[in-house]
């Protein structure tokens, strides 16, 4: 006899029923791990310890994340280690293009980990990237997550003038828990960054949008998040993800509170209302996650 | 017969990393199809289902119940008839 009786009650998981995942059978993951592995390339999906990895990666899908496999800052939230950079691979450009050419990827997403170390904070890098990802799949989506190049406005230059369909920078969370959060960053810069890039595509093809993040369930309030989709929007940008904060690790910053899925509906809806071209929101979110379908929801260009 | 280890599969973890056992949804002796679900495991970020890979009678849990298990460790084995 089962215990499939079992499964409408689990036990020991600390976890609420919503943020309980079933593993796919089949697909894509052995293929997209054995390709990475190959080329030498770092995804967000590991580094982070994402619980999407085992549905994204059977998909075929990956988020890439160039610059190294660690990183200068050291965001209380994230599990990327924050040990001594390495120097850049030349040939990372080539093969993030190559890697997304033989996934067969349609819209293709990189990031990367902070390099205060670069004196261009490895916009250069991105660069590339962009120009070898549309050089390789030029009918593809690139849709890059950077850093923030500490507030350079050349720096997100760089960046934007290769043509990235989106350009996405995530504020994280509320500027109150900064400090606590990610000590080395600063919310009205993350602000700067967006609308700057935004006004380096007036007048041009790209970027098409500007997108950004939070993650919800660290201790903010609901004015707080309030504002920062305010602020956003101030700052033009069109596309906003928001999801579950979870700790990669007992040494991380510890959940505050489990966001139920009926409250994230009510964060979409209001999203929405303040006039985001599209809007993400739920407890398995993330800022990459079904991108392309988030991508989707886009029907013109959205400005400030 | 052929007996096959079902191993923990890719939860987003790191290699090296581990992730628990919450509790199985058989027993040995059960027949499972592909994709019946054999059980929960937890890791430090949410709470996954595992399904069975192969179809078969389930000859022995390996890994208890609240047991950490590295990934590619061997959570039970399943008699696929073959």
């Amino acid at each position: 006899m089962t215990k499939a009786s079992d499964s409408a009650a689990p036990r020991r998981s600390p976890f609420p029923p919503w943020l309980r995942k079933r593993v796919p059978t089949g697909g894509e993951a052995r293929r997209v791990r054995d390709l990475l592995a190959e080329l030498r390339l770092e995804t967000v999906c590991s580094g982070a310890h994402c619980p999407n990895l085992p549905e994204c990666f059977a998909r075929g899908t990956a988020t890439f994340m160039i610059l190294g496999g660690t990183c200068t800052r050291s965001c209380r939230f994230c599990a990327v280690p924050d040990d001594p950079p390495g120097p850049l691979r030349d040939d990372e450009p080539g093969a993030v293009a190559e890697a997304a050419a033989r996934l067969g990827l349609r819209h293709v997403v990189v990031t990367s980990v902070t390099r205060d170390d670069l004196a261009d904070g490895g916009a250069g890098h991105f660069a590339r990237t962009i120009r070898a990802i549309r050089q390789r799949l030029p009918k593809a989506v690139v849709e890059v997550l950077v850093p923030d190049f500490e507030g350079r406005e050349a720096d997100v230059e760089t960046v934007c003038a290769a043509g990235p369909d989106i350009f996405n920078h995530n504020v994280e969370t509320v500027p109150r828990l900064y400090p606590a959060v990610r000590p080395q960053a600063d919310y009205r810069r993350s602000l700067d960054v967006l609308a700057h890039a935004l006004r380096f595509a007036a007048g041009r093809d790209r970027p098409r949008f500007t997108k950004s993040g939070l993650m919800v369930g660290l201790g903010e309030t609901h004015d707080e998040v309030r504002a920062v989709l305010a602020d956003l929007r101030g700052a033009g940008c069109g596309i906003v993800t928001i999801g579950q904060y979870l700790a990669p690790s007992p040494a991380h910053v510890p959940v505050a509170r489990f966001v139920e899925p009926e409250e994230f509906a009510a964060w979409e809806a209001e999203a929405r209302a303040m006039g985001f071209a599209a809007v993400a929101a739920g407890p398995f979110v993330r800022s990459s996650y079904h991108a392309d379908r988030v991508y989707e929801q886009c029907t013109g260009d959205v400005t400030a | 017969m052929a007996v096959e280890d079902v191993k923990l599969p890719d939860l987003g973890e790191d290699a090296g990393d581990m992730a628990r056992v919450a509790f199985w949804y058989v027993d040995p002796g059960d027949q499972v199809e592909s994709g019946d679900e054999l059980l929960q495991m937890l890791t430090d970020k949410a709470t996954f289902d595992v399904p069975s890979p192969v179809a078969g009678k389930v000859v022995e849990l390996v890994a208890d119940e609240d047991q950490e298990v590295l990934v590619g460790g061997v959570l039970c084995r399943i008699d696929t008839g073959d």
